[in-house]
């Protein structure tokens, strides 16, 4: 843990941004983001996840609160404190008829990098998000997979020690996706991330922190283990083959198991949800001679949900529910 | 994708990112359809209006002298053109607002420096452009009216008035459109700016410097008939006011979001 808060590559403290006294984008936001996270930025359409990052780019000022980066406050004239950050726009707009090599060659001047270390490094970028054989081809009738490496190229050309890239991998196809995952794990060895992301598999497969923001609140930040640690682990789904009629005696076996709040059976397929308090192996181990028993055989057995994803949603979940209750741990905090 | 390998840290050049954006924003300028509209309309307006007195010359032997064609060539400029370059100067942050711009304000630039930068570009273009079509004007008419009462002078004296008068025009269009969250605001406030301040000024008094004063003399200057001080007072009153509406504009824009 860094103990000083110099050590920290972003602190924010009661964060909030209402834009003309109209919508209340981020409200209250304190996390502290140490070096070497890899942060998960979750949540919903609106939830403000791209107002956060500008304000931490110091692209918006905050209505409240601050946001401090590298312990040094940012505003919109920090020019040396964005000189350490790389930064992906969610959908990466470039300026009609450059080439890969001259947009380049823009963003590393606008860093301030002269022309003996920018031609070389622009030159390598290029090759490392295989750009190569259109280097000298105007971007605007580019893909998106070729966007999002052009994209990636220019948030590394300043070497930054903070990279913020605002869901990377949209418009992927599953091919570019792997690349850009494999690219913030390899990242992740030496840089701070944070990375946003509607895709909670991406976030789960990369990242080593959450936080997640409902309506504009910070409802979780901390480790993914921890948001993990949170979700229900009590649904299951087994693939069977076999006799239809010893499936179904199967069933019903089952259903007359005390630890299973529901059993259903779609197909060959068996859906079982356990009750909270039930001791998960022990109840797996009885399902498991029952199938032996009536010679059922078992395809797969799968915990239902994805990890991160269910317990994003319970977090949500849980936070809708709690309704006005919300009020009073906000003024007791306050 | 493979990670670049790491290069050693370098010296940054803090004004690189200044020279960036001006030289992006003047090959913008450039290539933008609204400055060949305002360069072609004006040397077209210059040829045909030079043409059309050469001729009446020639032909009927009416002679118009070269201070007063110029005088009309450049206050055309002016009044004639200054919506174009309204136009021209008032989406030079705003319509980049959102998209583009951020891009470029999320990386190692501070807000005056990109200020600068645009608000600089679209001075040398838009004054470059006027001081190679005023040369050109005035060496026509050299030429082809061999006119003696042009003066050097005059003519040095009237086009920095004119350009004065520019730099203001400019420097409104462009601290405008950074505080303004679109293009067709930002060229209606600075429309109703500059029309409605220039008609005020027309109301003042004869001895207070006005725009339309200053025009209607010109050929008066060109002909080397002027009052060094109140065109001292005209040039450097535009000048100051360019740079007080700048410096709003720059510090207006360093407190707004993008």
């Amino acid at each position: 843990m860094a103990e000083n808060s110099s050590d920290l590559v972003v602190e924010s403290f009661k964060l909030t941004k209402i834009y003309q006294n109209r919508q209340i984008a981020l409200n209250d936001v304190t996390l502290r983001l140490e070096p070497g996270c890899v942060l998960g930025l979750l949540g919903h359409n609106g939830a403000g996840k791209t107002t956060l990052l500008r304000l931490i780019l110091g692209l918006h000022r905050p209505t409240a609160g601050w946001v401090k980066v590298f312990g040094q406050t940012m505003t919109p004239n920090a020019a040396a404190l964005r000189r350490r950050i790389g930064y992906i726009p969610t959908n990466p707009q470039f300026p009609r008829g450059m080439t890969p090599i001259t947009y380049l060659d823009y963003i590393a001047r606008l860093f301030g990098i002269p022309a003996q270390a920018r031609k070389p490094r622009l030159a390598s970028l290029i090759r490392a998000v295989d750009l190569l054989s259109v280097s000298g081809d105007p971007i605007d009738g580019f893909s998106n997979g070729m966007t999002a490496r052009l994209a990636v190229a220019c948030s590394l050309i300043n070497e930054p020690d903070l990279l913020i890239w605002d869901e990377p991998t949209h418009g992927l196809d599953p091919e570019g996706r792997r690349s850009m995952l494999d690219l913030i794990k390899t990242l992740a060895r030496e840089k701070t991330l944070i990375v946003s992301s509607h895709n909670l598999s991406d976030i789960d497969e990369v990242c080593n922190h959450a936080a997640v923001l409902s309506h504009g609140h910070l409802i979780y930040f901390g480790s993914l283990q921890d948001l993990k640690g949170r979700m229900r682990r009590n649904q299951y789904e087994l693939d069977l083959d076999g006799d239809q009629k010893a499936i179904t005696r199967v069933l019903n076996i089952i259903k007359a198991m005390s630890d299973f709040k529901s059993v259903g059976l779609r197909q060959r397929r068996l859906e079982l949800r356990l009750n909270d308090d039930v001791n998960i192996a022990s109840a797996l181990a009885n399902v498991f001679m029952t199938l032996a028993d009536n010679k059922v055989t078992l395809i797969s057995i799968r915990s239902m949900g994805q990890a991160t994803e269910q317990a994003f949603l319970d977090l949500v979940e849980k936070e809708e529910a709690r309704g006005f209750a919300r009020a009073w741990q906000y003024s007791e905090a306050a | 994708m493979d990670v670049p390998t790491t290069i050693p840290a370098i010296r940054i050049n803090r004004f690189l990112p200044y020279w960036a954006v001006f030289g992006s924003d003047v090959r913008q300028t450039l290539s933008s359809w609204i400055y060949r509209l305002w360069v072609l309309l004006s040397v077209a307006a210059a040829i045909g209006y030079l043409l059309y007195r050469f001729g009446a010359k020639q032909q009927a032997g009416f002679v118009t002298p070269a201070p007063e064609m110029i005088g009309d060539l450049l206050t055309w400029i002016i009044w004639g053109s200054v919506t174009l370059i309204i136009v021209l100067t008032a989406g030079t942050i705003s319509g980049e607002r959102g998209s583009v711009a951020d891009s470029v304000l999320s990386r190692g630039i501070s807000r005056h420096q990109y200020f600068l930068g645009k608000w600089h570009a679209r001075l040398a273009v838009i004054l470059g452009t006027f001081f190679a079509l005023a040369a050109i004007a005035i060496g026509g008419a050299y030429l082809l009216l061999h006119n003696d009462e042009l003066t050097i002078i005059g003519s040095i004296v009237g086009v920095t008035v004119v350009a004065a008068l520019l730099v203001l025009v400019i420097t409104c269009g462009v601290s405008v459109s950074a505080l303004s969250t679109s293009t067709v605001v930002s060229i209606t406030i600075v429309w109703l700016m500059l029309y409605g301040a220039g008609f005020l000024m027309s109301l003042l008094p004869a001895h207070y410097p006005a725009p339309d004063r200053a025009l209607q003399n010109l050929p008066n200057v060109l002909k080397g008939y002027y009052d060094i001080q109140m065109i001292g007072r005209l040039v450097s009153g535009a000048l100051s006011l360019s740079i007080l509406v700048a410096v709003a504009g720059m510090i207006g824009f360093a407190r707004r979001d993008v």
